[in-house]
């Protein structure tokens, strides 16, 4: 009897694990565990057995039904989760439900960048006002009324001649050597006027970024040393960088940094002029003159500064074609 | 400036290869902009700085790459054989302004006019002059090599007596282009007793100049007041060949070589003969200056150590004298065409422009960090930013200028009265600077609807900028615009602003109505009792502007708050409010009315009846129902004794 018992269960297992639809799977159950089902079957013989032999053969019988039943119960579950599967349709193509988000602006992105990779070098970041004196944007930068530079920064006046909008952000460092004792390192990014139509390459409004520090010592390799550390973290290691001789009136030694292109890998092209680099920065050393004015001995007291124009620096990173985008609502995000 | 190559090298060695050439200019301070390859041979245009006069001329040029490429220089042939006087027979001059620091004048008679010949027509073609006569174009030939600009005038037409004199008001000349200018009391002329010769330094007057039939000339080459000069030709547009130099610092020196490299020439060519007498007239010589340059500030400004030999000998191929020589310093006296070296600070510039900037060592600023002197308002404004971003709006930056259709909206909006005006505007729309950033967010957002959009947030941190009485004030401040196509109202949009306060940890934020003849819903923002800001409908979309100056610069502590040990219980209450009632008094009173208020909230409203949803909650046990009945109380009795307010069953 036991011999049979056996058998049953593992016919029983086998067409278990066999079973390939839920249906099937019930009339096994009706077939071994139902009233007249084989297992209940062995019940009815168990009466017969004598005392010693049902107990043990009731162990034997119980153990095999409860085997059975959870062999059907994990085939179940097996089963419906297969199921489920199958009648349920999921498209993770499907488009998410739309949620606005907000974005920087470009020049913001950019300008919030710069400031960051200053900070690390000691840099504190100002601001300064954009309607400026003459004495502010001017005079004390070296550039007395009638210094040929002039020219070519033609100002918005608010009051001819002495008020006008800052034509550069030069004026918030005239500010702060004026208002601050040194040491000090300053990074500024703003806007800045000149008289100009708008059209495809000018516009009357323009930012600038710019940067001085003032502390004895300094010299023109802590200019390039900063200016070059600025600009492989901002464009990348592997640009190269190359800075030479360029007269500005605010300073003395004056330097101008050049970026290589990288369109033509220095071989000269339509966006470098043939050149095989694009300018980049103005700086130099502050002009001895700003510092006599400012009562500094300039064998005591050294300091440098530079600037650069923004928008350009957007419109490569942000590859915008035209600069009357920039500023005049027509980035859509 | 343009340099013919084949010119160039008359007078220096050049090197074979021209970028070689360009590259050495270009690191020395002349930017090569750009190489063109004519048919009189290849030119290389150089992008040149406004300090160096001296380099406006094809010598000036020589003598820098003389210096920089180690190569000696030849000087062009000058006439040597006549003395200069301080009278000229048969010619008076009188220059009654100290806008002139030199004159010299020279009469060539029975000059022959011809057209040029070629190497003469070659070379002004290279550079871009049009060649006219042999006696005019070998003026410009002389300014070009030489940088010295110089005028020829029919010697016959001008008669005897010549000034240099400030023009009178209204007075006029026609140039030999044919252009009329109208002179002002600020620009320097030469006259006749009658009639205007030239201005000064720019242009002459078609009247004198040379024609086919001229005989005898008046040649003069002069050096005056630059900064007149600049004016006059920016006044009037005469950006000539001679006035772009006279403009520049240019070396008095230079009108005797110029004067006398052209005599050279004539008497060379046959082109006349020369009067025998050279009239000079300059009131005071320049005296030569003498610079003190100490090695340790050499190398302290550079920032590395420079050879004192080969500082001397760049100074040496710069034509500097070195006229003491100590162990720590010495005495330079610069070439008198260096007009723009004053300082000890121009002469590390030379030295280190021909050792080669290449050279300076890349140093990361080791000295001591200064400490950090950044308001606090700029950071929080970078905040302010984020914060708007995280909530959906989108970053406009404009040109904080108000065009023509949108000003009245910039007087009506604003808390200032009076705009800032340009005073010389470019256009109509740069003329009137904003007072509000509405106009600045009006016009990005009408694309949006353009284009069929469904959603448009935008926001702009800026200034906005006011005037009274010719006192300036720049205002920062954020402005938020808000449109949707559908289910737009006030509660949407305020509950952006809400959101924004409570990120910025600003609490107790007012709304109250106010005036407003552009918008409706207009209401002001209260900060204790501070307005900080307004807002309200602006043709559908909703519009708010923030004053960040009465809010940022004072640091505010984030709160953190931790999920609470004892759940609350929470009920919902309808209230009917009657128009005249303001919701939020309503939840202030319900707040207000027992500690175990918790949190009231606005679940719903339809008509007058409001929903609030109530938390009563105590921070260390739960409540039973009997406290949390007996707060509903306190709220029943409030709102009935203060407000007159029942609540629905």
């Amino acid at each position: 009897m036991k011999e049979e018992l056996n058998n049953l269960k593992n016919n029983a297992l086998a067409q278990i694990i066999e079973a390939g639809g839920i249906n099937t799977l019930e009339e096994l159950r009706i077939s071994y565990l139902g009233r007249n089902g084989s297992v209940n079957k062995f019940f009815k013989e168990l009466g017969k057995l004598d005392s010693d032999d049902r107990k043990d053969f009731g162990i034997l019988l119980n153990e095999t039904k409860k085997t059975i039943e959870e062999a059907i119960g994990d085939k179940e579950q097996k089963l419906t989760q297969t199921l489920s599967k199958g009648d349920k349709y999921f498209d993770p193509s499907i488009p998410g439900e739309k949620y606005k988000i907000g974005h920087l602006h470009p020049t913001t992105i950019v300008i919030n960048e710069m400031f960051d990779i200053f900070k690390h070098l000691g840099f504190s970041n100002i601001e300064g006002p954009e309607i400026e004196s003459d004495k502010f944007n001017f005079e004390i930068l070296n550039l007395p009324k009638d210094h040929p530079a002039r020219s070519l920064q033609d100002a918005l006046f608010i009051q001819e001649p002495e008020v006008v909008l800052r034509t550069h952000t030069s004026s918030v460092e005239s500010r702060a050597l004026t208002e601050y004792k040194p040491p000090f390192r300053f990074v500024v990014a703003g806007k800045c006027y000149r008289y100009e139509n708008v059209n495809a390459s000018n516009n009357a409004m323009f930012y600038q970024f710019q940067g001085f520090a003032l502390q004895e010592g300094l010299s023109m390799a802590d200019l390039k040393g900063t200016l070059i550390y600025f600009v492989k973290k901002f464009f990348g290691e592997d640009r190269e960088i190359r800075a030479r001789c360029k007269y500005y009136p605010e300073v003395e030694p004056g330097m101008g940094v050049d970026i290589d292109c990288r369109f033509c890998k220095k071989k000269g092209c339509s966006v470098c002029k043939g050149r095989g680099w694009i300018e980049m920065l103005g700086s130099g050393m502050i002009h001895p003159n700003i510092l006599k004015n400012l009562g500094y001995k300039t064998e005591e007291m050294s300091g440098f500064a530079f600037g650069m124009g923004l928008d350009r620096i957007v419109m490569d990173r942000f590859g915008i074609p035209d600069i009357r985008s920039l500023y005049n609502g027509d980035i859509k995000y | 400036m343009r340099i013919p190559i084949e010119w160039l090298n008359e007078y220096v060695k050049i090197p074979k290869n021209i970028s070689v050439l360009t590259d050495g200019l270009t690191m020395a301070g002349h930017m090569l902009d750009k190489i063109d390859n004519t048919k009189y041979g290849t030119v290389i245009d150089l992008e040149l700085r406004g300090n160096r006069a001296d380099c406006y001329s094809i010598l000036g040029i020589a003598r820098e790459v003389s210096a920089i490429f180690k190569t000696p220089l030849t000087h062009p042939k000058t006439d040597t054989l006549h003395k200069t006087i301080k009278k000229i027979s048969g010619l008076f001059l009188k220059a009654d302004s100290n806008y002139v620091k030199r004159v010299m004048m020279v009469k060539i008679n029975n000059v022959k006019i011809t057209k040029s010949p070629d190497w003469l027509k070659n070379r002004l073609s290279a550079y871009g002059i049009e060649p006219l006569n042999n006696i005019v174009d070998l003026t410009n030939y002389v300014m070009l090599e030489t940088g010295e600009p110089m005028h020829a005038f029919d010697a016959d037409r001008i008669g005897g007596d010549v000034f240099i004199r400030i023009a009178k008001k209204g007075e006029k000349i026609i140039t030999f282009q044919n252009k009329t200018i109208v002179l002002t009391d600020d620009d320097l002329v030469w006259s006749n007793n009658k009639n205007i010769l030239s201005v000064a330094g720019a242009i002459g007057s078609k009247e004198f100049s040379i024609t086919d039939n001229t005989q005898n000339i008046i040649l003069e080459a002069a050096s005056y007041e630059q900064a007149n000069i600049r004016r006059t030709i920016y006044r009037h547009n005469l950006l000539t060949d001679a006035g772009i130099r006279h403009e520049k610092k240019l070396d008095p020196t230079l009108v005797e070589e110029g004067i006398r490299r052209y005599l050279y020439l004539i008497k060379n060519e046959g082109w006349g003969e020369m009067g025998g007498e050279l009239f000079d007239f300059y009131p005071s010589p320049i005296t030569s200056k003498r610079i003190t340059l100490y090695y340790d500030y050499i190398n302290r400004l550079s920032g590395f150590e420079i050879d004192k030999k080969i500082s001397v000998d760049v100074l040496r191929r710069l034509n500097m004298k070195i006229v003491g020589n100590t162990k720590d310093s010495i005495q330079v006296i610069p070439p008198s065409y260096r007009t723009d070296i004053e300082s000890k600070e121009d002469l590390v510039e030379e030295i280190l422009r021909i050792v080669g900037y290449d050279k300076i060592p890349n140093n990361v600023l080791s000295l001591e960090i200064p400490p950090d002197k950044m308001p606090e308002y700029i950071e929080q404004e970078r905040s302010v930013k984020n914060i708007l971003i995280s909530l959906g709006f989108e970053e406009v930056i404009s040109i904080p200028f108000t065009a023509p259709k949108y000003q009245p909206l910039n007087s009506s909006l604003s808390q200032r009265t009076n705009p800032v005006i340009v005073a010389n505007r470019p256009s109509p729309e740069i003329e009137e600077m904003r007072m509000n950033m509405l106009p600045s967010l009006v016009e990005p957002m009408q694309k949006t609807i353009n284009e069929h959009g469904e959603i448009s947030k935008l926001f702009e941190v800026g200034k906005i900028y006011s005037q009274k009485s010719e006192k300036y004030t720049e205002y920062r401040a954020a402005g938020i615009l808000y449109w949707e196509k559908d289910g737009m109202s006030y509660r949407k949009f305020k509950g952006k602003l809400e959101a924004f306060f409570t990120i910025l940890n600003i609490a107790d934020v007012k709304y109250e109505e106010s005036e407003c003849q552009i918008l409706t819903e207009s209401f002001k923002i209260l900060l204790e009792n501070n307005i900080v800001g307004i807002g309200g409908n602006y043709k559908g979309a909703y519009f708010a502007e923030i004053y960040l100056d009465n809010l940022l610069g004072k640091s505010r502590i984030t709160k953190v708050n931790l999920w609470p040990k004892h759940p609350p219980q929470i009920e919902d209450m309808t209230i009917k409010i009657p128009r005249g009632v303001m919701a939020g008094e309503v939840m202030q009173k319900i707040k207000s009315s027992s500690t175990l208020v918790s949190e009231v909230e606005l679940k719903d409203t339809y008509n007058i009846s409001y929903t609030f949803r109530i938390s009563y909650q105590h921070p260390e046990k739960t409540l039973t129902n009997k406290e949390v009945e007996k707060a509903r109380n306190s709220i029943s009795i409030k709102l009935k004794n203060d407000l007159n307010l029942t609540l629905d069953a």
